[in-house]
């Protein structure tokens, strides 16, 4: 790929990106969330159209207009989103679409069907059974499935999508020898991942991207982690976001012990005291998310306790609303929003109760709450009566903070906060979050960009598999530290 | 697919009960009984499991086949032939099938909405053109036809059978059966691996229609007349036998074999309940009873399924 | 707001059409009537309104209105009290709505699949109980719930416009009111606010079984009769005029005067078409057009929407 540039509304996500991989060759593609690894890879396999530069296979240009044209090429890409079917068995999954045809127009020849997809699977290595059904299988299996899927399809080049986030150390071993094989063979596979020491173990070369841009190919001898690190960080960063970071906290207002939770979770610990914004830090998968539902009561906390003041907070969203607890989930507008009702019905969405104890809703009341939030934080809106899905994602997200000041929260926890926010915005819900917490509550942070982490939080705590792996205080709270924690494979 | 539906046993079990208590239930002569009785059901039943394994319904089928019904009847009565009147009756069905297929995948409408809307459709139609009479003097092709037999096997029964067969054959090794489960379980992956999944998803719906207008073969065959509201509220039992054979409403689970039971339950219930002097309305009911257990009893069994099928 | 208006317009215009076209439309006597029918079945729709803004449905209205209606019937018989016998209409359709809403929120399932097994069970039940026989011949006092008048205004009529009014004031000055449309808006969104989901849509099915049960000894007041098949014709009526009147089957949006509207527009297409001497075997079908038309207007409006974001 050469000089790939694309740009989307409101973001160039990538600008002059090169990248050249050789047969047999497993290729890193490395870098943060959001550097551009996913563009890349999504014009790769013909989902997404560059906007300037060419790709040349075998030397030669090629045009990709679909995801039909990459496969005829021989590219195969196994995203982490699975495209198998359930109810249908290993092979006929394989195959889907290009099913070998049978002695009547229109049938299937299940036996070559099945002898070409045992043949697949052996090479991979996996004793698998074909006419086991896709849904009967364990992840790791599915994944081998997917992988025979694109190599059924004469897949020269090969794209996998961090692979082994859900495997356990066994399976990521066979995976390995998996790829092995399939550099012998003279597959190109381009590879991510956020695991710096599976470089060690089938890398051949490293691109770092960061910010859209190629920063860095080199060969992984040529490099130490620590400077790896630094390429996907880039510049230090100097801005502030923070006028005034807490010196002295108050009570403990959340604490977390030993829980498990029913989306995974493993044997989390942490706190929270009144006046400090502490940050969850992570790679995505990491598990933060789930740990704040489960915090919540969105999911079910199946080993440990959470308290609130002191109190035990046990049950679903009612209560912890109630008891005081906001969230402000990573996907506003699934989670957050009711898109199609006004500003003012969403910003009162969780205050109602408070609002009105009796049950008897009263208009005047109702509309004064509303124009009181929304002046207080500024939301830009023609009218109270507009309705939310006409509002910009800044002024989404307020309305969802605005929620919680109306429900008298003291709690928040605020997932991604500023993901697809313009930077305006963005220190718009910063200084929001200074007002919250300068006011007595107590803030857990969810993010995934660093510079983000470092500059607003007191400290925060970094997860990995699904469990806390780390605190890291004000004095040590440095993007390196954070990376380091989050990726580091103990 | 191959494990034995849980309602298999239930099956056993109402055999056994009913022969115990229900003097005449046992017979040979009863045994073909209930399977010329739920002949037409699973004729309606076999394309019903394949539109609910896709995740949609169609709850216009018992309006169809009535209108189906008149139609052949009429046509039988101005005395065409036989192959032409069936060839009308089907291509109604196909009709109506299209309409809700184009409803459902290309307007986006929610099944049920739109097969209930073409349900009304169809039973007004067949209202107005028979002005709420049934269609008699078909003539004795079609009533000999349905009389007759095969090594002893009656007519109905034969075709029901054959129906059975050949949509087994079609779901299992054509490339067609793969997709169906595939629309219901990973619609993305059909048009992923450049298939052209609209057609497959109409398609569905079309067949279902047209077997409703086949379907009419037998139940005129055995009314020896068409009525407009012959088969009314049969959409509700094909939809049940599909259910408590062990189709589910997602994911592109489904089995033939599965709903063959089903009907056969079905028609048991209804002929044990009969032979027992139970009312056929309290039968009824008691239809509606058994699939809000068996679906009560699926949606226990869905989690630990659900456990190993990763979410992005 | 707007929406609402352009179907009033739409009503007056098929008024002012049938007005034209027919004599007999005219007529304080058969205006009245057209009022009373659209009354009886709002009283039905009502509840079936809340059902569909929480983005659920209750098929099995029409089933338990006639169900509903054939019990308390009985009891009026055989005990002589129109009061127990109302009283029992009232209380065995909530208890078919409390079904319905547990069956929704406990065991989870689709509300279409679960009020749609409703409907054929409680249809069976209703023809097993009735056996086809027909009870009638109830008090004239009773009766007059139904057929007679008030100050020259049917019944049925005041009955629509209390049920109205109750009906705007939870669904706009309550905060359980509040918390149905959120439901359906965004149900997810809902829950994760605080709002206690599962018994609302609780409470939205009882009363959509309550509203059935009411309807159903109004229904039985009308027709001074009380047979199996009272309920039949009754369900598909009711969803048309519901959704014509705006309210939208993907939950969120929409109105109890919207569905007054929905009901007085189906109510003179009907009233029309019989006075046009039209075959009422067309009835269902014109039924079901409509029905898809306002579905597929509500589908396309959303998508506009969407895309105008």
């Amino acid at each position: 790929m050469r000089g790939i540039s694309k740009t989307f509304p409101g973001v160039r996500a990538l600008e002059d990106v090169s990248l050249v991989v050789q047969a047999g060759e497993v290729h890193f593609l490395l870098g943060q969330n959001g550097a551009g690894k996913s563009t890349l890879i999504r014009i790769l396999c013909g989902a997404h159209r560059a906007d300037s530069g060419e790709i040349l296979v075998d030397g030669a240009p090629v045009q990709l207009r679909s995801p039909a044209d990459a496969r005829n090429l021989g590219i195969a890409v196994i995203f982490q989103e699975f495209s198998l079917v359930p109810y249908l068995n290993v092979a006929q999954n394989i195959y889907l679409g290009r099913e070998p045809r049978g002695r009547l127009p229109g049938t299937v020849d299940h036996r070559r069907m099945h002898a070409e997809a045992r043949r697949l699977l052996d090479a991979l290595g996996l004793d698998l059974d074909t006419r086991a059904l896709v849904h009967e299988l364990g992840i790791a299996q599915q994944q081998v499935v997917e992988i025979a899927k694109a190599l059924s399809q004469n897949a020269r080049i090969l794209v996998m999508d961090e692979p082994t986030a859900a495997l356990s150390d066994r399976e990521i071993e066979r995976l390995f020898e998996r790829v092995r094989a399939l550099k012998a063979s003279g597959v190109a596979i381009v590879y991510i991942s956020h695991r710096l020491q599976e470089i060690a173990a089938i890398g051949d070369r490293v691109t770092v991207l960061r910010d859209g841009r190629n920063v860095a190919s080199f060969a992984p001898a040529d490099r130490t982690v620590g400077e790896l690190v630094h390429l996907m960080l880039g510049r230090a960063v100097e801005t502030t976001y923070r006028s005034r970071f807490c010196d002295q906290p108050g009570e403990v207002v959340l604490a977390v012990d030993d829980v498990s939770s029913e989306n995974g979770v493993r044997r989390a610990t942490l706190s929270v005291r009144a006046g400090e914004v502490v940050g969850l830090a992570g790679l995505v998968g990491a598990g933060r998310t789930e740990l704040a539902r489960a915090i919540f009561g969105a999911d079910r906390v199946i080993r440990g306790t959470v308290t609130l003041d002191g109190k035990p907070l046990r049950g679903g969203p009612v209560t912890s609303v109630r008891a005081g607890v906001g969230l402000v989930p990573e996907n506003r507008k699934a989670d957050g929003l009711a898109l199609t009702r006004s500003v003012q019905d969403n910003v009162l969405l969780a205050g109602l109760r408070k609002l009105f104890p009796s049950g008897w809703y009263r208009a005047s009341r109702a509309a004064q709450a509303a124009a009181e939030v929304i002046a207080r934080l500024r939301i830009a809106t023609p009218s109270p009566a507009r309705l939310t899905r006409y509002l910009s994602g800044g002024n989404q997200q307020k309305v969802v903070v605005g929620k919680w000041f109306v429900a008298g929260s003291r709690f928040f926890i605020f997932d991604e906060p500023t993901r697809g926010i313009d930077v305006g915005a963005k220190a718009e819900i910063y200084g929001l979050i200074e007002q919250l917490v300068a006011g007595g509550a107590a803030v857990l942070m969810i993010s995934s960009e660093l510079a983000e982490v470092v500059a607003v939080c007191d400290r925060a705590y970094v997860m990995r598999d699904k469990t806390i792996v780390g605190e890291l205080g004000r004095g040590e709270l440095t993007e390196s530290r954070i990376l380091t924690l989050a990726m580091h494979h103990a | 697919m191959r494990r034995v539906p849980g309602i298999g046993y239930l099956l056993v079990v109402l055999l056994i009960v009913f022969s115990v208590s229900g003097s005449g239930f046992a017979t040979a002569a009863n045994a073909l009984n209930i399977g010329v009785q739920s002949a037409v059901l699973l004729l309606l039943a076999l394309p019903m499991t394949l539109v609910i394994m896709s995740e949609g319904l169609d709850l216009s089928m018992g309006a169809v086949l009535s209108l189906a019904g008149v139609v052949l009847a009429t046509l039988l009565m101005n005395g065409r032939p036989l192959p032409v009147a069936l060839a009308a009756a089907i291509g109604v069905g196909a009709a109506f099938g299209l309409a809700n297929g184009l409803l459902v995948v290309s307007l986006d409408l929610p099944p049920f909405v739109a097969t209930l809307g073409t349900l009304g459709i169809a039973q007004g139609l067949a209202l107005v053109a028979t002005g709420g009479q049934s269609v008699v003097g078909i003539g004795d092709a079609l009533p000999a036809l349905y009389e007759s037999r095969l090594l002893g096997i009656p007519f109905s029964i034969v075709i029901a059978l054959a129906a059975f067969a050949v949509f087994r054959f079609a779901l299992r090794q054509t490339r067609w059966g793969a997709y169906v489960s595939a629309i219901g379980g990973n619609r993305e992956s059909l048009v992923l691996a450049g298939v052209r999944a609209n057609r497959y998803h109409v398609g569905l719906y079309v067949l279902a229609g047209a077997m409703a207008g086949f379907a009419a073969l037998l139940l005129t065959g055995r009314m020896s007349s068409g009525h407009p509201t012959a088969a009314i509220g049969m959409e509700f039992d094909a939809i049940a036998a599909v259910i408590v054979g062990g189709t589910s409403f997602e994911r592109g689970k489904g089995s033939l074999g599965g709903t063959l039971v089903g009907v056969v339950t079905i028609g048991v219930l209804k002929n044990g309940l009969n032979v027992l002097e139970v009312a056929s309305s309290l039968q009824v009911a008691s239809i509606g009873v058994l699939t809000i257990v068996a679906l009560v009893i699926e949606s226990f069994l869905q989690p630990a399924a659900r456990r190993a099928w990763r979410s992005a | 707001m707007k929406t609402l208006a352009y179907r009033l317009i739409a009503v007056a215009l098929i008024g002012v059409a049938l007005s034209f076209t027919t004599e007999s439309f005219l007529t304080v006597a058969n205006v009245l009537n057209v009022f009373r029918q659209a009354s009886l079945t709002f009283l039905i729709a009502s509840g079936l309104t809340l059902t569909i803004l929480t983005a659920g449905l209750d098929l099995s209205v029409g089933a338990n209105v006639g169900l509903s209606a054939c019990l308390a019937a009985t009891v009026m018989q055989s005990s002589g009290s129109v009061a127990l016998g109302a009283a029992t209409g009232l209380v065995f359709g909530a208890g078919v709505g409390i079904v319905n809403g547990l069956m929704v929120t406990l065991l989870r399932l689709p509300p279409f699949i679960a009020t749609y097994g409703m409907l054929w069970t409680l249809n069976g039940f209703t023809y097993w109980f009735m056996g086809g026989d027909t009870i009638h011949g109830f008090s004239p006092g009773f009766r007059a719930l139904g057929s007679g008048y008030w100050l020259g205004v049917p019944i049925p009529i005041y009955l629509m416009l209390g049920f109205l009014l109750a009906g705007a004031v939870f669904t706009r000055y309550t905060t359980l009111g509040h918390d149905v449309y959120a439901i359906g808006a965004n149900r997810e969104a809902a829950r994760l606010s605080g709002v206690p989901v599962r018994s609302r849509i609780n409470l939205v099915y009882v009363l959509s079984g309550a509203m059935a049960g009411l309807a159903a000894v109004v229904y039985l007041a009308r027709l001074n009769s009380a047979e199996a098949d009272i309920g039949e014709p009754l369900t598909l009526p009711a969803i048309a005029a519901v959704l014509i009147g705006g309210t939208s089957l993907f939950g969120g949006v929409g109105s109890l005067l919207g569905t007054l509207v929905g009901a007085l527009t189906l109510t003179l297409v009907v009233n029309g078409m019989n006075l046009l001497a039209v075959d009422a075997s067309w009835q269902p079908l014109v039924t079901g057009v409509i029905v898809l038309l306002a579905v597929w207007i509500d589908v396309v409006t959303r998508q506009r929407a969407e895309a105008n974001a």
